[in-house]
């Protein structure tokens, strides 16, 4: 193969093995550092993946908003309009499949199926990777916090930006769930 | 050299046998396929090592330290991918050998992969494993051709497998960018064919490349309906076909993955197909428009193979196991008249490609294909005697015949090979 295209390709490889990588960081950070914050009350599971370690699955108590008016497709994406209730959760105020023209934040979420007059979703920022050492444990404090009816608050930090939704941490009783991991021991 | 060898080579010079000068040849050639067996024992060593270092680093990074900050895990994300890119690098433009451009090719491959799997780990991006096998495998595809690398071409074939299993099977989407992934390798294996026939990598690829086509074909199926035997059947035709195409007639049958996996492959097919409940069950079924065309697709390619090989006048002497993909298509349709004749005629189809086995077993003196054949028809019959009503001492009797063939058919060829070689000898 010609000297000058074999450079070139290996030039533009290395650059696009950058750039997937670097444009992931980039969307991110942009969405951690100029997003609205909401805290989304979740319950963990504990999943793993072969390439990416152990996470943490979020349940998320937010699942239904009143469905829209119009006819649901289940193959397309769903916007649902979220704002801070009274106790500083993240609440569903109304949803539509096509972009409403407002100020208020939204996620984009995929519909599972109406039920009565509701649309139950599925969020789509539900993992939350840990230490391996820590995931099991974390799934077990909540699950036994909440068996011995402690006060347990567990909620996911998002930070929403325009389509993209990030999230930051989780939390128990305000604690980082690593931390909160450790002081259960 | 080894040492028996060299004691050989010295008598015959002593006995006047070989001159000196010969005898030198003969020293120095084997020291030189010495040296390259040495190298390619390199090779694969420089790759498993390669390929266990990569994926080490992968599995140390899905740890989630989560004592580092995010900026701190993000250069360790980084790190594996600067090692393997200056690796390739290096290889490539100080022109190394072999053994350096495999090695690091595959560990660029694996440090590419734990690179976007830890971003992904540390701003908890929720991506599917399909696309994350995708963003993977499409940007480790340049390794192929600027390294000339067979092991990333391998893993390459494996990644893009396992990415349309894992998008395809048990959902209702299609890998639709399998296809172009298994275009990029085009150029790669044609060379390979046509440069290296005899190599055993090649025999390898001629395994490897079928048998990607034969799994991912499943995550193409969206319904299911009966019609994807009939794809199956397609396929396994159309591979029959391919593995008489002159380029691998007269090669080992093991590296001629496409005429095992087409034979076994439709008879297995068949054989599943032979069921009453088959025909039963899906005379009513909706097709779904996309397998339809697939199956068109597959059976539009078969056919374009035996039409070449007709050309090519290379169609004789007949074989039925050519033409079993066209002759099922036909008698598929026909189950829209009515369930049984179907049946009955896919029965009589197994069983004429097992005697047609046994036919060319016997006529070419080959015992595996003879008891090939002899087996097709045993499972047969086996199958039948789920789904009829016979007595056991009829089932018996026939299985009795069947053993008593085993040993007959074997019997005789043997007999007709020692007639043979004696009237050879004489």
């Amino acid at each position: 193969m010609n000297k000058l295209l074999i450079t070139v390709g290996f030039i533009v490889m290395i650059l696009a093995q950058w750039f997937v990588p670097g444009q992931m960081i980039y969307e991110q950070e942009q969405v951690l550092s100029e997003g609205t914050p909401y805290k989304f009350r979740t319950v963990p599971l504990d999943p793993n993946d072969p390439f990416r370690g152990k996470f943490i699955m979020l349940n998320y108590e937010m699942n239904k908003v009143k469905k829209p008016s119009e006819e649901v497709d289940y193959d397309e994406d769903v916007y649902v309009y979220i704002e801070t209730d009274k106790n500083g959760f993240a609440m569903a105020t109304h949803a539509s499949q096509k972009a409403i023209d407002t100020d208020q934040d939204y996620v984009i979420v995929e519909p599972n199926g109406v039920y009565e007059d509701s649309l139950n979703f599925s969020l789509p920022f539900n993992i939350h990777y840990m230490d391996e050492g820590k995931a099991y444990n974390a799934e077990v404090a909540v699950r036994e916090a909440t068996r011995d009816s402690l006060l347990v608050n567990c909620y996911g930090l998002v930070y929403v930006k325009g389509d993209r939704a990030v999230l930051s941490d989780v939390f128990v009783n305000e604690v980082p769930i690593k931390d909160y991991v450790n002081t259960e021991k | 050299m080894n040492s028996k060898l060299q004691q050989e080579v010295s008598k015959l010079v002593e006995a006047q046998v070989i001159s000196l000068e010969v005898a030198q040849d003969i020293k120095s050639y084997y020291n030189s396929k010495e040296d390259t067996s040495s190298n390619r024992l390199f090779i694969i060593f420089g790759v498993l090592g390669s390929v266990l270092v990569g994926m080490g680093i992968i599995l140390i990074l899905a740890h989630n330290w989560d004592d580092f900050s995010r900026g701190t895990k993000t250069i360790w994300a980084f790190i594996p991918l600067v090692v393997g890119q200056l690796a390739v690098g290096y290889a490539l433009f100080k022109k190394k050998g072999v053994t350096w451009r495999e090695a690091s090719a595959t560990f660029l491959f694996f440090a590419f992969g734990a690179s976007i799997a830890l971003v992904g780990q540390i701003y908890n991006i929720p991506g599917s494993m399909p696309s994350f096998l995708l963003s993977w495998t499409v940007l480790a595809a340049p390794l192929i051709y600027l390294l000339k690398s067979q092991a990333a071409a391998l893993l390459y074939m494996v990644f893009s497998m396992a990415y349309a299993c894992s998008l395809g099977y048990f959902n209702v989407h299609s890998p639709w960018w399998y296809l172009i992934m298994l275009l990029w390798i085009v150029p790669h294996y044609y060379k390979q064919l046509k440069e290296r026939p005899l190599e055993n990598l090649t025999g390898i690829w001629n395994w490897v490349v079928p048998l990607s086509l034969l799994i991912s074909l499943g995550a193409f199926v969206s319904g299911d309906d009966s019609i994807g035997f009939l794809m199956y059947v397609a396929l396994f035709g159309l591979f029959y076909n391919i593995g008489k195409l002159s380029f691998f007639t007269g090669k080992k049958l093991r590296v001629n993955g496409y005429l095992l996996l087409g034979s076994i492959g439709t008879i297995t097919t068949l054989l599943i197909v032979s069921f009453k409940w088959f025909w039963a069950d899906s005379s009513e079924s909706l097709v779904s428009s996309q397998d339809l065309i697939i199956t068109g697709v597959l059976l539009a390619a078969g056919l374009a193979v035996l039409i070449y090989l007709f050309q090519k006048k290379q169609l004789r002497p007949f074989n039925l196991f050519q033409y079993a993909f066209l002759i099922f298509t036909s008698i598929y349709f026909i189950r829209f008249i009515s369930p049984e004749i179907p049946m009955i005629l896919t029965n009589l189809l197994v069983f004429g490609l097992g005697v047609f086995a046994v036919h060319i077993g016997s006529s070419r003196g080959m015992f595996s294909i003879l008891n090939y054949g002899l087996l097709i028809i045993t499972m047969l019959i086996g199958c039948r005697f789920f789904d009829t009503e016979i007595s056991y001492v009829i089932r018996g009797l026939l299985f009795l015949v069947i053993g008593a063939g085993f040993f007959g058919a074997n019997y005789l060829m043997h007999k007709k090979q020692q007639k043979q070689n004696t009237s050879e000898n004489e």
